[in-house]
């Protein structure tokens, strides 16, 4: 039974593409208001976890609920609407449209009207300090700001659970530092947050708990500080030569 | 004098010297020239709301001309009943056939859904051209429909001078102008370009990509429908080959990319070009060189790609913008002067 304080109940959830398992008898769960990072190596199957969340894919077996709702063969615009937004890892701007227009679709999520939806995008705008860009296409934004257009976009939408993924790849550490310090304003806004991320410090900084999967499949789950020294974890990512044995 | 001010004067005196114009021309030849001019405007407009806005390349949109064409003559022919009202009935027919093929097409991407519209369109005008009768309607297979030019008047959108025509369909044009302009600033338009550009993007931003392009689907093709009852109505002979032709398909894109697709200007920008050339060639070399007009249409179509990718609008607009910034800035210098 899904449990009422958890935003996001995952029960047993597995994709197969073909004969491949991308993900398998994976179960977790999100509280409100609370950080969740996933990470795990190249591959290991987490944008799927997202996708099969997120309504791009149905997932082969297993249950996904959403605020006590299973949603799992629910399309992905119904899924916005009910308050869950994604980001892409390959960021996919509107690009020959201004960042006010891409920010405008997101809004237009919760309402019907050009004026609001225009003033809703400005105000995000203003919280993630691209204003200055409005008039920009997004075709002609640097890397940082391509990433913060598609944070800006999600969060137009007013979710209740953000998921993003990998939004700090390929930035400077000083660019992940404003972003990190972003994303818990966000979560100070009352937004639950799901996150894929490489960047060890920023997800560790972050985090409230984590999860580590490998080859689909959970390796590890707690808070940072205990995944980081869990053996299979780093057995996962640097090898078995790695782990300090206690023998 | 602000920007908008400057932007209405240009839209109203642009209006007057379309209204104005059959006062100054006469020339029956002129008239039909710009009547036809106006006719692929609207029919480009049209096609633009899901060539454009929604991002795919619908290559069959004569199959709509046709549908238009053909549900009025025939129920005027056979029935009397009024252009006007044939006009309404073949737009339905056309949103029922256009939500048809948009159907299963519109989860095809880039040449497959174009290529998937031809083989359509093409299907629909060789079954009309070997079909004598549906029933009780006359289609006359290859031979057409021919309108006698008896009982001319309003009621029958039937005249024997080009003026009435000329108006009739400046005004159509001016109103799907108006229309897509509407359109491209409220959520559908919003959500229809998100959709063409980026689609999964879009998806995750609550946008039902397919159920918005269908919405634009059903739009252009009853626009397109209206089109053909005015086209049988002003050339009074149909047949599959005029206005069911791949040609015709092919030219309404052909003027959008050029103008601009996705762009209001861009189909009236493109018409204005293409179609003087496309008529003029046709008057000097159509004995010679029938089809001359398709070259040329290909060649500008190759270099306005190479060298203006989103269509002729583009250059002119930034120019306009540049010519407005100057008559704003000069009246704003003027005004602090004298002050």
């Amino acid at each position: 039974m899904p449990d009422t304080n958890k935003i996001l109940e995952i029960n047993g959830l597995a994709m197969d593409f073909g004969g491949l398992r991308a993900v398998d008898s994976l179960s977790f769960s999100i509280g409100e208001g609370e950080i969740l990072g996933l990470i795990g190596p190249n591959g290991a199957g987490k944008s799927t976890v997202f996708n099969c969340i997120a309504g791009v894919y149905p997932p082969s077996e297993g249950e996904v609920f959403f605020a006590g709702e299973k949603i799992n063969r629910e399309k992905s615009w119904n899924l916005c609407k009910k308050g869950l937004a994604r980001t892409f890892q390959i960021v996919k701007p509107f690009s020959s449209k201004t960042v006010l227009y891409n920010v405008m679709v997101g809004s237009f999520a919760v309402t019907d009207s050009t004026a609001v939806a225009r003033r809703i995008a400005l105000e995000t705008l203003e919280f993630l300090q691209l204003d200055d860009k409005k008039d920009v296409r997004a075709a002609n934004l640097t890397i940082p700001d391509r990433k913060r257009l598609e944070i800006a976009r999600a969060l137009a939408t007013n979710p209740k659970l953000l998921l993003l993924d990998e939004v700090m790849a390929g930035l400077r550490p000083t660019e992940v530092d404003d972003v990190v310090e972003l994303i818990r304003k966000l979560r100070d806004r009352g937004v639950t947050i799901f996150l894929i991320e490489h960047i060890m410090r920023a997800v560790m900084a972050l985090s409230d708990h984590m999860i580590v999967i490998h080859f689909g499949r959970k390796i590890a789950e707690g808070k940072p500080a205990e995944v980081a020294c869990n053996p299979e974890v780093i057995k996962a990512y640097l090898g078995d030569e790695y782990v300090i044995s206690r023998d | 004098m602000t920007r908008q001010n400057v932007h209405i004067s240009t839209m109203v005196l642009a209006v007057l010297i379309a209204l104005g114009l059959p006062l100054v021309v006469h020339s029956p030849t002129y008239l039909h020239i710009m009547i036809l001019l106006y006719l692929y405007a609207y029919l480009t407009t049209s096609w633009n709301l899901v060539g454009g806005f929604a991002g795919v390349l619908p290559l069959g949109h004569a199959v709509f001309v046709g549908i238009g064409a053909y549900a009025s003559t025939m129920l005027y022919l056979q029935y009397g009943v009024s252009p006007w009202i044939g006009m309404l009935v073949g737009g339905v027919i056309s949103v029922m056939i256009g939500v048809l093929i948009g159907l299963p097409t519109f989860k095809m991407r880039g040449a497959y859904f174009a290529l998937a519209t031809i083989a359509f369109g093409e299907g629909v005008r060789v079954m009309i051209e070997n079909i004598d009768y549906i029933g009780p309607l006359k289609l006359n297979g290859p031979r057409g429909l021919q309108i006698p030019p008896l009982n001319v008047g309003l009621a029958n959108m039937l005249f024997l001078d080009k003026k009435p025509y000329y108006y009739i369909i400046l005004f159509m044009l001016i109103a799907v102008l108006a229309l897509t302009w509407v359109i491209s600033r409220r959520k559908l338009g919003y959500y229809l370009n998100a959709g063409g550009e980026e689609p999964e993007a879009a998806m995750a931003l609550g946008v039902n990509v397919a159920r918005c392009k269908l919405m634009a689907m059903a739009m252009s093709s009853f626009l397109t429908a209206l089109a053909g009852t005015f086209w049988a109505q002003l050339t009074l002979f149909i047949h599959p080959k005029s206005v069911m032709s791949l040609d015709l398909s092919f030219e309404i894109a052909f003027i959008a990319l050029i103008g601009g697709r996705g762009s209001i200007a861009g189909p009236v920008l493109g018409a204005l070009l293409l179609r003087p050339v496309s008529d003029f060639s046709r008057i000097y070399f159509g004995d010679k060189l029938p089809g001359l007009h398709l070259i040329i249409f290909g060649v500008v179509l190759i270099l306005v790609m190479i060298f203006q990718p989103r269509g002729i609008q583009e250059p002119l607009t930034r120019a306009y913008n540049k010519l407005v910034d100057r008559i704003v800035s000069r009246r704003a210098r003027g005004v602090l002067e004298s002050a």
